[in-house]
């Protein structure tokens, strides 16, 4: 979204809460409620949004009078920031807002982060704009290399990125790759997502990505909004993307919070979910079939056991059987594998394996 | 022959001024402070008594000065009968003789040991003697109270008598004291002076303190309290001491039998046959007077096996409903206050009691910076000390304040006053401070205070809400300020102050229709409505 397009949308809800105004009513604010029970999976696009609950939120009501007045308080400030060319982080922004509302009064407009990021949140999908359009940014995690050139407009300067030219260190994923950034060229056919830094590294010392002509991303564990943005621009260039994750219930939850969007963050809906994603494993019936594996599996902690038991409760996850099957494993035999477990016998063995699986299919949706 | 009587003369002197000694605390003498209430609250007790007894309203004028470090004059006055000069020596200087011994009846002093204690104390603080001036019907008598260690007697010293030719009547007492304090505490006389007040509405009290600060608590009520009747004691009210006392002490039957069913209450000639089947080793033909101390016990043992009809109630006198908010509204007046008006009961199945309480919120309760206060009073006698042990202390905190509206009691602007009034207050000690905490006389205070708390708590909770409310205009008045900035240049409007004049209409449009609401809420029968006070959205807002 351009910064005129954001800047007009955030005008246009002053101007209809001054229109209330002079109407002679109290000024309202309607957002979609980001409630668990108003979380649906969307057959149809495949992935996680909020259903039609909306809460009508007013200045004139005792209890929400603060709350209404907070948001606007967001609303301006964020409607500064495009205005003024800057950015800054939601905690930027939380301090330029915490301040006392008077001297008689024990008050401050906003007193925790948490309170303003829960209004960004709402702001987002009430305005149908990503905090990103309304220059917040958020930190910067995930990594890419490979035969992709992007030119990044920024602070004054225009430059060109080639994602093949970027060493050891592969081009970190900032936190908002729409905003006067564009793919030049794009020349790889597909997508290794990596949950792993280490085995990124291992890959790209390999160079992996050069001979099989993919694009090698790293999350870094659970994906940043730049790094999902970046897969679904991908996506979108009809590049097939497949996921290598650790076999555990951490591991896949990554998987499918890339792929389908998680449950806090649903207002974003399509925006930031790759449908189209394929997971290649690690899974288990990997450990059954490279023999070695077997001796390099570890107890799987308490954590990976509820993980495994929510996700088995997820109508989007259990409606496919590889998947419940898999998990049905880890509660079973309580046990897990790292991905890093694939260098036990030969390092390049990495490579060879996401290869193998490519070729005869084996991924699970 | 010489030698011994001069070494028992010796020994006696030392046993009076020894006997004050080491009893010093029982009597009230413990601490510089409260050495200090003790004076006072014994003077003012036998004032209050003097003037009741006579049918004169009591008029009592206390003046304090200090004359160096913990050193200090009292000089107290009041408009009672007086004493006539036979009886002055003896009611005033000697110890365990007055009129209050052997008396059931419901009354502010239970030993005589009071003043004369307190005459004691400034002899041996001091080695002055108190002087009095009492007018007694036609004549006023001037002198100094000389006390014979020796003798346990009195003396007048300087004695000037004169004509009292206007008639009015009264005691002036005055006397200096060492190692006592006064202060301005919850336990100093101050404050005893003003529970005093307030327990005895018929009463005016003026005090006049060291820095030459006065104050005067006035009458509210013009007649004094209904006597109280003499009773006679219940056979579970009575002690085996008492027994034996009253034993001695009477001369008209010559039997026990008689005795006992012409002394106690409810004992009837059939009871005493129960009690001889019960005893048998007591002879109840012997004299009374040839009582012992065995047959005092032991009788008092079978009265607790046998049925007896509970005792009269009718003996005994509250302070009284409106007596009571005549008085807190004279001395605090608090913005709300509700008393109870329970009927007498009996504990140890002997013993009539009465409760009054009262629970007086707001106003001049936080002028006086009363927080969460509770005053113990004993037959209208404020108990300041030993508040940890005592019955009232334990039931009011035993309350569930939160029910009432006063979840936070210790921080609320909340008075709790109870009266406990019986012919035989169950003192935890000598030192009369404390109620003790027997399961009748706790369950009973329990229910009266809560009672009491029921007629606030509609008020508290009404006027919580309305507080909150204002608390949140004046939060929302700053919310406009901040809004209409903050709108204004989200729609690009250059029109910020018409924007916030046009705000601050709406807002008090709807608190004005809030508060109509919560008025008409208070004053309806029963305001349980809990939510939907005019936001009516609907939707959820428990969202963030």
């Amino acid at each position: 979204m351009t910064d005129k397009h954001a800047e007009k949308k955030m005008t246009d809800l002053g101007k209809k809460m001054l229109k209330e105004v002079e109407g002679g009513e109290g000024p309202t604010f309607e957002t979609p409620l980001r409630t668990k029970s108003n979380t649906i999976y969307d057959d149809g696009i495949g992935c996680l949004r909020l259903g039609e609950k909306k809460e009508l939120r007013k200045f004139l009501s005792v209890s929400q009078a603060r709350t209404f007045m907070q948001t606007v308080a967001i609303a301006a400030k964020t409607k500064r920031f495009i205005k003024e060319e800057l950015h800054t982080s939601i905690r930027g922004l939380f301090y330029q807002l915490k301040f006392s509302l008077g001297e008689d009064l024990d008050e401050e407009l906003f007193s925790e982060q948490s309170e303003s990021n829960a209004l960004i949140e709402d702001l987002e999908v009430a305005m149908g704009v990503m905090r990103e359009d309304l220059h917040l940014t958020t930190d910067r995690k995930g990594v890419v290399a490979g035969a992709l050139k992007i030119r990044d407009k920024f602070a004054g300067d225009e430059t060109v990125i080639d994602c093949e030219k970027q060493g050891r260190s592969g081009w970190m994923i900032p936190s908002d790759v729409d905003n006067g950034m564009e793919i030049e060229e794009l020349e790889a056919d597909w997508v290794l997502v990596v949950e792993k830094d280490a085995l990124w590294q291992r890959l790209n010392e390999d160079r992996f990505w050069k001979k099989e002509n993919c694009l090698l991303i790293t999350p870094k564990g659970q994906a940043s909004r730049g790094t999902r943005r970046l897969l679904r621009k991908l996506a979108d260039k009809k590049l097939p993307v497949y996921c290598f994750m650790d076999c555990d219930a951490w591991g896949w939850y990554i998987y499918w919070t890339i792929k389908t969007g998680s449950m806090n963050l649903a207002y974003l809906g399509r925006d930031f979910a790759v449908p189209e994603s394929r997971f290649l494993g690690v899974t288990m019936q990997d450990i059954i079939d490279y023999e070695f594996l077997q001796k390099l599996t570890i107890k799987a902690k308490e954590v990976d056991i509820k993980r495994a038991e929510e996700m088995l409760g997820y109508p989007w996850i259990n409606r496919h059987k590889p998947w419940v099957d898999n998990l049905n494993l880890v509660l079973k035999t309580k046990k897990k594998i790292e991905q890093d477990a694939l260098q036990g016998q030969r390092l390049t063995f990495v490579g060879e394996y996401v290869n193998e699986k490519i070729n005869k299919k084996k991924w699970l949706p | 022959m010489a030698e011994g009587k001069d070494a028992f003369s010796h020994f006696q002197e030392h046993s009076v001024a020894e006997f004050f000694k080491k009893n010093r605390q029982m009597l009230g003498f413990s601490g510089k402070t409260k050495s200090m209430t003790t004076i006072i609250h014994e003077a003012v007790s036998n004032s209050l008594d003097a003037c009741e007894e006579a049918g004169i309203l009591p008029e009592l004028k206390v003046v304090i000065r200090e004359l160096g470090e913990y050193h200090f004059l009292v000089h107290i006055e009041d408009n009672g009968p007086g004493i006539p000069k036979q009886y002055l020596g003896k009611a005033l200087g000697q110890m365990l003789a007055g009129t209050k011994f052997h008396r059931y009846v419901q009354q502010r002093g239970q030993q005589g040991i009071g003043i004369s204690g307190v005459s004691m104390y400034s002899l041996l603080t001091t080695g002055k003697h108190p002087r009095i001036t009492s007018s007694y019907k036609n004549k006023k008598l001037s002198c100094e109270l000389s006390l014979d260690l020796k003798t346990n007697r009195a003396e007048l010293l300087n004695l000037v008598e004169e004509d009292n030719p206007d008639g009015k009547t009264g005691l002036t007492y005055e006397a200096e004291f060492k190692d006592v304090e006064y202060k301005r505490s919850d336990q100093g006389v101050y404050e005893y002076l003003r529970r005093t007040a307030l327990a005895n509405p018929h009463a005016s009290i003026s005090i006049t303190e060291p820095n030459g600060e006065s104050s005067s608590f006035p009458r509210v009520i013009e007649s004094n309290p209904k006597r109280p009747r003499e009773i006679q004691p219940h056979p579970l009210g009575i002690s085996a001491h008492d027994l034996l006392d009253l034993a001695h002490a009477q001369k008209e039957n010559r039997k026990i039998s008689a005795f006992l069913q012409n002394s106690l209450a409810r004992v009837s000639a059939n009871k005493v046959s129960e009690l001889r089947t019960l005893v048998p080793d007591v002879d109840f033909d012997k004299e009374p007077s040839d009582m012992s101390w065995e047959d005092a016990e032991k009788i008092v043992q079978s009265f607790k096996q046998v049925k007896w009809i509970a005792p009269e109630t009718d003996s005994i006198v509250p302070i009284g409903k409106e007596q009571i908010e005549k008085s807190f509204n004279n001395i605090f007046t608090p913005e709300i206050i509700s008393v109870t008006e329970r009927s007498p009961k009996i504990y140890r199945g002997g013993v009539p009691f009465m409760v009054e309480a009262a629970i007086a919120y707001g106003g001049g309760i936080a002028h006086a910076g009363k927080k969460g206060d509770m005053m113990r009073f004993a037959n209208r006698v404020p108990l300041l000390f030993d508040a940890g042990g005592c019955a009232i202390t334990e039931s009011i905190k035993s309350v569930e304040w939160s029910r009432y509206g006063l979840k936070n009691f210790e921080e609320e602007p909340v008075v709790v006053l109870v009266n406990f009034v019986s012919v035989h207050v169950p003192y935890t000690g000598a030192g009369k401070q404390a109620v003790s905490t027997e399961e009748d006389v706790f369950d009973e205070i329990k229910n009266a205070v809560m009672e009491a708390a029921r007629g606030v708590q509609r008020y508290i909770s009404g006027k919580r809400k309305a507080h909150e409310i204002e608390g949140k205009r004046k939060a929302i008045l700053r919310y406009v300020e901040q809004l209409s900035g903050d709108l204004a240049s989200l729609s690009d409007s250059k029109a910020k102050d018409s924007l916030r004049q046009k705000l601050l209409k709406l807002v008090e449009e709807k608190y004005a229709a809030l508060e109509a609401e919560e008025n008409g809420e208070s004053n309806s029968e029963n305001g349980k409505r809990e939510t939907g006070n005019g936001n009516g959205n609907g939707a959820s807002e428990d969202e963030e």
